[in-house]
């Protein structure tokens, strides 16, 4: 590409950006505004700052503080992205590699898994965990997820995208599978790993029926769906729900940025920066 | 052993983990809804669960509500599955194109798709509102005429694809990127220097190696879009005159509402037989316009 | 910053705001508690705080019980209820909208407290309103305890209708009292933009089946006839929807259709009147310069009436005796100091409560309380969720300028006798309503 058209490349993606962003502005500065002013469009810039939606949700502490749901939510969410980037890196790998007999088969059954609607399975699934009494503990949120077709169909596709010479010329070295995995097939991954992870991170993060249906202690619920108990069923407290937005999303865009450097660093040192 | 029998058995090994936890968490309930499907099976009515046969699918074949909500479904897959792969592509194109910056606009583009739905239903409800929202304001003073976002049947469902393409725009751009970063830079450097020029790279290169990740986004999204549930639900209820109600909804309130666990069982099979016969034309068409 | 920081700096995060604080436990008020009960509701926010109170004052006050509440949204909440009494594993005590109770009760899942209306240290039946203390009565058990009373009411800004003269003798701003009056404080109240197209409403619908519903008893509409059969194209139901579609089509007095818009108008102050439930009376309290009053609902009809719905208190059904007899003194507890409920915005359905000063003092609670005599409930039916979703359909139609009154109201009439008709094959459960 020539350096005008990298030039006005740029222009127009920061100018997307900014059209993506600007509800996310609105909503970060309404989180300031006292109830009264909320849903005026004529001033987006509060007339009266407040912190009074934000006081207001970490000032009140029932059976649960805010702290213990973060941490219940931090809990979860990783382990369920360490697990479902584990298993399916694996199985993809399995499927796609090493060429496991009926293989693609497999891939299809669990392709076609996803087409299922998945809210069946609320009644069933909760009846197979109250039998394992994983019922109000972690491993009710923790374990069923890693279940999902998604990751193992996603990573399929990326390590089929791989050119076939460079696993043939590993395999020439001498490399057993599982060096094959992590050295070879693992690293050039790594784009799609993190994302995988991220998605999946963002999905147990702000995952609502889960833990509302599987959890019976607020204790044990995990951040957004905790927090939401502040919000009345019957109308909208506008600068209170948006508030509340702000908080448990703000953990999720660190993990974000950290997840985003690993990429970074794992394409520099798999020499496929450009 | 063979070298093949010693990688199969290497394979079976990567792939137990994941297999267990599927057969147990997602075969075995799939398994229970099929059962369902073919019964009477209402959680309010316990002593009257009993087998029916076909009955259930004969039912959804007559039910009004059904072909409605399957229109409505078909409406948005429509409009959004095309929408949102050309957008990401360009996105993904774009962003990859990027000398500097390319992470913090990344990051912005996926920013809307961390928050959860019903943050982004009750924003975009307000944007909507027709007398008293964001967007008439805006558009009455830029002397435009205000548009019934929500209100009219023709307008509700485009409405509602753009608020779910903001809010899942980013994630498919930086998978779509992820791949696009993930061909090496020396095949590209190759093709330059035998003379290729943007449009003919796109074509020849880039696309075709980007093919099984391009099916990957592609059948993914056409599931998600025939699955679509908190978006309308969110915005519209499935209104205007139930326009906007697509089959999951209908599905989740004959299931949950209702309680009647075995008609909705039926019409999820019904669903996942149309999803399954659009994924295979996509899946053979893929393959074969590519290779 | 890396990932193992960012993660480290995160982890430090939480532990510091779960642990820094000093108010981590309430639960343990003394010592081993012999009975737990699980207390399930759809109370979020503000209510949900005001119940927990409750439960809180009530654990105080009975060293040997433990209650626990758990709540969620209600839609959710019935989802989760379901689930669970499938299982065997539901809450002993939980709240249901009277509503939904038939169908629960049908479901094997309520029990009857009967005895909780009998002997020394009752909660008399006397102390609720017939039409109240009917929707848990079934022959001559009972479900439940209602709590409270949700009527629905007319909400008016007051500077608004002060300024139309709508002021009586003492000076106070006064409610329009009937159809003239209401159609005429629409219109004056309306104020016209530049473009022609008013910018200040004088009233708006907000859901529109809810306002239909909430005007129905005015014109004597039901839903059923006396011998279980759909009857929604009666007389009444076609008048009411007649004046609903008037206001849109001949006389241009609320803003184009769009459902749920009314009340975000109203706290924008564009609009000046809406009919809703008391319920809603918690999000006005919050906004610090809006001047806000609620009346009964103007005889818009034949006479004075309106819609109410109500929150019992049950009893999941195969308890031991010790819990009870604790569920037992839980309910009781709750309905005996239904006072504080009143405050999340609800009307208490114990007259006794109702007829405390501190109760009087509630502004629009007690005026939405002055319908109580001529409000009317959902008919105690096993569809109310399908009998709603076809009303939606019907009211749309016709506020849409879609279908005529009579035209939507048959189609809905068919619809709901077919449900009726499914139900009666499919159905059922332990015993007749």
């Amino acid at each position: 590409m020539n350096a005008v058209l990298k030039k006005v490349n740029s222009v127009f993606m920061s100018l997307v950006a900014a059209v993506f962003l600007s509800p996310i502005v609105l909503m970060i500065l309404t989180s300031f505004k006292p109830e009264a002013e909320v849903l005026n469009p004529a001033s987006v810039v509060p007339k009266h700052w407040t912190l009074a939606n934000y006081q207001y949700l970490l000032g009140w502490s029932e059976e649960a503080p805010f702290g213990r749901w973060l941490l219940n939510s931090f809990f979860i969410a990783t382990s369920v992205t360490l697990l479902v980037v584990l298993f399916s890196s694996m199985a993809a790998f399995a499927i796609t590699r090493l060429r496991v007999p009926g293989g693609n088969f497999v891939l299809g059954i669990i392709v076609a898994s996803m087409m299922v609607p998945g809210q069946l399975f609320l009644v069933p699934l909760y009846l197979m965990l109250s039998r394992l009494h994983w019922l109000d503990t972690p491993a009710a949120l923790i374990i069923p997820a890693t279940a999902g077709g998604f990751g193992v169909f996603m990573l399929s596709q990326f390590m089929r995208a791989i050119p076939e010479a460079i696993e043939e010329a590993a395999l020439i070295d001498g490399c057993t599978p599982m060096g094959l995995y992590l050295n070879v097939s693992l690293p050039l991954c790594a784009p799609a790993l993190a994302t995988l992870g991220i998605f999946t991170f963002v999905g147990s993060w702000n995952d609502f029926l889960g833990p509302l249906v599987f959890m019976d202690s607020v204790r044990n619920y995990t951040l957004p769906v905790g927090i939401a108990l502040y919000q009345s069923s019957y109308y909208t407290e506008y600068g209170l729900t948006l508030a509340t937005s702000v908080l448990a999303t703000s953990p999720l865009v660190l993990v974000f940025m950290a997840f985003q450097r690993q990429i970074v660093e794992s394409m520099s040192s798999t020499g496929l920066k450009d | 052993m063979t070298y093949t029998q010693r990688r199969s058995a290497a394979g079976l090994f990567f792939l137990a983990p994941y297999a267990f936890s599927f057969i147990a968490f997602i075969l075995l309930p799939i398994i229970v809804s099929l059962c369902l499907s073919v019964m009477q099976f209402d959680m309010t009515a316990p002593h009257s669960v009993k087998f029916v046969g076909a009955h259930n699918y004969q039912e959804a074949w007559k039910d009004d509500y059904f072909w409605q909500a399957l229109r409505a479904t078909f409406g948005y897959v429509v409009l959004m599955v095309p929408g949102l792969i050309v957008t990401a592509l360009g996105m993904a194109l774009g962003l990859h194109g990027m000398a500097r910056g390319r992470n913090t606009v990344r990051a912005l583009l996926f920013l809307p798709g961390m928050l959860n739905v019903a943050v982004t239903g009750i924003l975009w409800q307000w944007f909507y509102n027709g007398e008293f929202g964001l967007f008439n304001f805006v558009l009455k003073h830029l002397g435009l005429n205000a548009a019934p976002w929500l209100s009219e049947k023709s307008y509700a469902m485009p409405s509602i694809v753009i608020m779910s393409l903001w809010w899942s725009l980013g994630g498919t751009s930086i998978v779509l990127l992820a791949a696009l970063q993930q061909i090496p830079k020396q095949i590209f450097e190759a093709a330059l220097l035998d003379g290729a020029t943007g449009p003919a790279l796109l074509n020849r290169i880039t696309l075709p190696l980007l093919r099984p990740v391009l099916l990957f986004v592609v059948v993914t999204n056409t599931i998600a879009g025939f699955q679509v549930f908190g978006q309308p639900f969110l915005l519209t209820r499935g209104g205007p005159e139930l326009s906007t109600r697509g089959l999951v909804q209908y599905i989740y309130e004959t299931a949950f509402n209702n309680y009647r666990l075995g008609y909705g069982a039926a019409m999820s099979w019904m669903l996942f037989a149309i999803v399954a016969v659009f994924a295979l034309v996509q899946y053979s068409f893929l393959r074969r316009s590519t290779s | 910053m890396s990932i193992k920081a960012s993660l480290g700096l995160l982890f430090l995060f939480a532990l510091i705001l779960g642990f820094g604080r000093t108010d981590f436990q309430c639960r343990s008020v003394g010592g081993h508690r012999s009975v737990t009960l699980n207390f399930w509701n759809g109370f979020t926010g503000p209510d949900g705080r005001i119940m927990l109170g409750l439960v809180r004052r009530f654990n105080e006050a009975h060293p040997d019980i433990q209650v626990s509440m758990q709540r969620m949204d209600w839609a959710t909440y019935y989802n989760k209820l379901m689930v669970a009494a499938v299982d065997g594993r539901g809450p002993e005590v939980f709240v249901l909208q009277s509503s939904s109770l038939p169908r629960m009760r049908r479901a094997g899942f309520v029990s009857n407290v009967t005895d909780l209306y009998q002997g020394a240290n009752a909660v008399p039946v006397s102390d609720f309103d017939d039409q109240v203390i009917d929707q848990v009565r079934y022959g001559s058990d009972y479900a439940g305890v209602p709590l409270d009373i949700w009527p629905f009411g007319l909400y008016c800004n007051a500077d608004m209708l002060r300024q139309a003269g709508f002021v009586d003798s003492h000076g106070q701003v006064r409610a329009p009292k009937d159809r003239e009056e209401f159609l005429k404080a629409a219109r004056v109240m309306q104020h016209m933009g530049p473009d022609g197209h008013p910018d200040v409403w004088g009233y708006a619908l907000t859901n529109w089946r809810m306002n239909y519903q909430s005007i129905l008893p005015q014109f004597d509409g039901h839903y059923f006839s006396d011998d279980g059969k759909a009857d929604l194209t009666n007389p009444g139901n076609i008048a009411a929807l007649k004046f609903l579609q008037s206001l849109n089509e001949g006389q241009r007095l609320i803003p184009p259709p769009e459902n749920g818009l009314g009340w975000v108008g109203y706290r924008q102050k564009k609009v000046a009147m809406v009919i809703d439930g008391i319920f809603m009376v918690g999000d006005l309290q919050r906004l610090e310069d809006f001047n806000y009053v609620g009346f009964p609902i103007p005889t818009l009809g034949n006479h004075p009436g309106t819609m109410a719905e109500s929150h019992v208190l049950c009893v999941r059904s195969g308890l031991d005796s010790v819990q009870q007899a604790a569920a037992r003194q839980f309910l009781r507890f709750l309905s005996d100091n239904s006072i504080d409920w009143a405050k999340a915005g609800q009307v208490p359905a114990r007259k006794s409560v109702r007829n405390t000063p501190e109760f009087k003092a509630m502004p629009v609670q007690s005026a939405f309380a002055q319908q109580i005599p001529t409000m009317k409930y959902l008919p105690k039916s096993t569809i109310i969720f399908e009998l709603n979703i076809e009303l939606d359909l019907a009211v749309e139609k016709v506020i849409r300028g879609r279908a005529t009154p009579l035209e939507a109201l048959k189609v809905a009439n068919e619809h709901v006798q077919a449900f009726l008709d499914r139900d009666k094959n499919e159905r059922t459960g332990v015993d007749a309503l």
